[in-house]
């Protein structure tokens, strides 16, 4: 089954280049409006040649990784104060949910105001994108905690912050991990999107300098980059931390 | 030690936004080392007693006192065995049974060796890795008994635990809590809506009242042990249980 599975995804990626490749040979568009595959390839050979690519991803990687956590621990503190304090969740609460409908990419002119053309700039906008998907998806888990589990605990003598870290933090955890997929989802589009309004390196740097070139195939060569980082990271961080927790708690 | 009173015991609920009074003024003494069955008709606050007990409600009214010294928080003296358990999904059985000596502060090895006398006596120790949803609800009850019994409580307080359990369990159960309890002298006060239950068990039956509930009566069970659910020397002892509860009608 599982072969059968790889077999059929790889088939169904080879006919895509196959038929990308057809199309280019029609010469229905000029090659600098619709490049081959072969080009793009090239492309993408060059970058991790002359370490530009490699370069590019760690910068926006590291950005996504400072930013990310950032989002967790806030997002975390924020959530837990939101489900177990009725009057934070009713003031800041209310402001969470409006704050969330802001898409990441709005808050990038503020950034800029604030931080200038730097890293910070790019991180502030990559967790603040983030943080708020933590945060509700916490304050879910953590308001659904059997309450028996909480009052077992303070029974048997855990207070203040050890209920916190022995209770409240890996009884929401399947929560939670919704909450970090979503908020690395956000990120990613974050640091990505603030690359490319501040144009300060990362991914978002080298696809806008494609598009500064005319340089089609660099574009498209920086967009597959940031998907298979994107197919990565959520299949082999994000899926395994799920499967592993899911597993323990025997929820599947 | 673990002598437990109660005094004047008052607590309302709210219901409809009005305040219903359940409890009406329970008094109740147990001694160091007693074995107390609290029985009564459903919804007469006999669980709410025991979480009050147990510090994890504030009555209206009354105080609490452990050895004579007023009891006004939740503690390891008083250890709540609950319902369904409440056993933590995400750890193992020996992590659970060890959490409250890790709350503690107490080191490893120490922990492990208490907990691996608990895990054998409750016949665990083969489970010790297990995570509870891999579990029986006979085994999972076995293990919140141990995770109580390692705190060393002076008190044990146990709502409804066997509830749940199908009738050969709660058998096997029942003559086992006795051995524990003669094993631990440990106090034990026990809260049940199984008459039968109550009688093999309680080195006393406290009955309650129909809300706003009071101790209605209480009833020494004087027989030897262990006592098992079928002995029809035991009949005696439910009949008088079942009257006390059925000469009173809703207030």
């Amino acid at each position: 089954m599982k072969g059968n599975l790889l077999g059929k995804k790889i088939a169904f990626y080879v006919l895509i280049i196959v038929v990308w490749q057809g199309i280019d040979s029609a010469n229905i568009w000029p090659d600098n409006i619709f490049p081959s595959p072969i080009e793009v390839g090239e492309d993408l050979l060059f970058g991790i040649s002359d370490a530009s690519l490699l370069y590019g991803i760690g910068t926006s990687m590291w950005r996504l990784i400072i930013g990310l956590a950032i989002a967790i621990g806030g997002g975390m503190l924020l959530g837990i104060f939101m489900a177990r304090v009725e009057t934070v969740n009713q003031t800041i609460g209310s402001l969470v949910l409006g704050l969330q409908s802001i898409p990441s990419v709005a808050w990038v002119p503020l950034a800029i105001l604030w931080f200038g053309l730097t890293d910070s700039g790019i991180i502030f906008v990559t967790a603040i994108g983030a943080i708020f998907a933590v945060t509700i998806n916490t304050y879910t888990g953590v308001k659904n905690i059997d309450p028996s589990f909480i009052e077992a605990a303070r029974n048997m003598g855990a207070k203040g912050g050890q209920l916190v870290t022995t209770i409240l933090i890996p009884a929401a955890f399947p929560y939670m991990i919704t909450g970090f997929k979503q908020g690395w989802a956000f990120a990613w589009r974050g640091v990505i999107g603030a690359e490319l309004l501040f144009s300060f390196l990362g991914l978002g740097f080298l696809l806008n300098v494609g598009r500064q070139l005319n340089d089609v195939s660099q574009v498209i060569a920086m967009m597959l980059v940031i998907m298979g980082i994107g197919i990565l990271i959520d299949g082999f961080v994000f899926k395994k931390l799920e499967d592993k927790v899911m597993t323990k708690w025997g929820l599947r | 030690m673990g002598k437990i009173e109660a005094k004047n015991i008052v607590k309302y609920f709210q219901h409809d936004g009005k305040p219903l009074k359940a409890i009406g003024g329970v008094n109740l003494t147990v001694a160091d080392g007693e074995f107390v069955c609290i029985v009564g008709p459903s919804g007469c606050g006999k669980s709410t007693f025991l979480r009050i007990l147990a510090g994890l409600e504030k009555p209206d009214d009354g105080e609490i006192l452990l050895d004579g010294k007023k009891l006004v928080n939740t503690g390891p003296d008083r250890i709540m065995v609950f319902q369904e358990g409440a056993l933590f999904p995400w750890l193992t059985v020996e992590d659970n049974v060890e959490y409250g000596l890790k709350v503690a502060g107490i080191p490893e090895k120490e922990r492990h060796d208490i907990s691996k006398r608990y895990l054998d006596m409750m016949q665990l120790s083969q489970f010790a890795n297990s995570y509870t949803y891999q579990l029986s609800t006979g085994m999972k009850q076995r293990v919140a008994i141990a995770r109580a019994l390692v705190m060393d409580p002076d008190v044990l307080l146990m709502d409804e635990p066997f509830a749940a359990l199908d009738s050969q369990t709660r058998d096997l159960l029942l003559v086992e809590m006795q051995m524990i309890w003669q094993k631990t002298k440990k106090t034990i006060i026990f809260v049940t809506h199984n008459v039968p239950e109550a009688a093999v068990l309680g080195s006393r039956v406290a009955v309650f009242s129909h809300r706003p509930s009071v101790v209605k009566k209480s009833l020494d069970i004087d027989y030897k042990r262990p006592r098992v659910a079928e002995d029809e020397n035991l009949g005696q002892f439910e009949k008088q249980i079942l009257s006390a509860l059925r000469h009173q009608g809703p207030k």
